[in-house]
């Protein structure tokens, strides 16, 4: 399953453009990193790939909590926040099984469109609605519930920061496969 | 037989939700609180098994961090022993503090809990930091 090649391309301008200005920054040559000619260093993260792996293990207790939650406390709730509620269990759950396909993908394969894909979504998406969550306390947040969603933020935090590490070293490392179309 | 299919996802597992039981107890202590105070109690008594509750939780907290710098370091994620030594534990802790928080048990099986659930993994865990970083042992 692969992203669409339109959206690929956008993600690969927005990281090389907009995310990392790559005409400040020195491109490295393979002598000066000191490898072999013929070597290519490793662009994967290995804290990302396993904040990925954790949190796709952690993903089911996490949801199942947070439903049984929202059962329990659904006819105390007022009108509004019903809805708003349940929209956000269900946003939150396509955005994290998206969100970690992408990880994997642009992780494990190098790819720079999927793993800035897989950023965007965490941090403009997926944070927001887990503070949310988390700090408005009109939604009558459970123990229980404070608890798992403390273990997703951590895990989200740490993608955040170690994705964004990744995305730079890809970026740097790799030249971009969109070249422009000139005589057509 | 490989560790990393198996016995590294159920321990973190097993591990989380010993944590997420821990930090539940967190905000709903009072009802154990009350479970082991007389039935007319002054504010004073309150307050002493309250802190002392939390001061036991908080404990807690810092041996889990022991704990999941071991484990996420690398020194004993692929230990079988240490994985299988921490399974056990943290799976009769939680659920031991589910039946604490269920049933309304007093405060003085919270730290039976602890001594047993707690304090055994992170002291393993500690002599396995000593033996990796200190001694330069290999992690296995």
């Amino acid at each position: 399953m692969e992203l669409p090649e339109t959206i690929r391309k956008r993600l690969d301008d927005f990281s090389r453009n907009i995310l990392f200005d790559q005409s400040r920054i020195v491109t490295f040559t393979e002598e000066n990193d000191g490898f072999l000619p013929h070597e290519k260093p490793v662009l994967s993260s290995l804290q990302l790939q396993m904040s990925l792996y954790f949190n796709m293990w952690f993903f089911p207790c996490w949801w199942i909590s947070e439903t049984v939650m929202l059962h329990l406390k659904y006819p105390a709730l007022p009108e509004y926040y019903k809805f708003i509620l349940v929209t956000i269990l269900l946003l939150m759950t396509l955005i994290e099984a998206i969100r970690l396909y992408l990880g994997y993908a642009g992780n494990l394969q190098e790819k720079v469109p999927e793993l800035a894909g897989f950023w965007l979504l965490t941090t403009l998406l997926q944070l927001p609605l887990i503070l949310f969550q988390l700090f408005n306390e009109a939604i009558l947040i459970q123990p229980l519930e404070r608890g798992v969603h403390i273990v997703l933020i951590v895990f989200i935090l740490i993608q955040a920061a170690s994705g964004f590490a990744a995305l730079r070293n890809m970026v740097r490392h790799t030249g971009s496969q969109f070249h422009l179309q000139q005589f057509d | 037989m490989s560790a990393v299919s198996s016995l590294v996802p159920a321990r973190f597992l097993t591990l989380i939700a010993h944590l997420v039981i821990v930090i539940t107890i967190f905000w709903s202590r009072e009802n154990n609180v009350k479970a082991c105070l007389p039935l007319d109690f002054t504010q004073e008594q309150y307050d002493t098994e309250d802190k002392k509750l939390v001061v036991g939780l908080g404990v807690t907290l810092g041996l889990f961090a022991i704990e999941l710098t071991g484990f996420f370091s690398g020194v004993s994620m692929f230990n079988s022993s240490q994985s299988l030594l921490s399974l056990a534990a943290h799976c009769c802790a939680s659920v031991s503090l589910s039946f604490f928080v269920f049933e309304k048990w007093e405060c003085w099986t919270y730290w039976v809990i602890f001594a047993c659930c707690s304090v055994v993994p992170a002291f393993v865990e500690i002599l396995l930091l000593i033996a990796v970083v200190g001694l330069k042992k290999k992690p296995l």
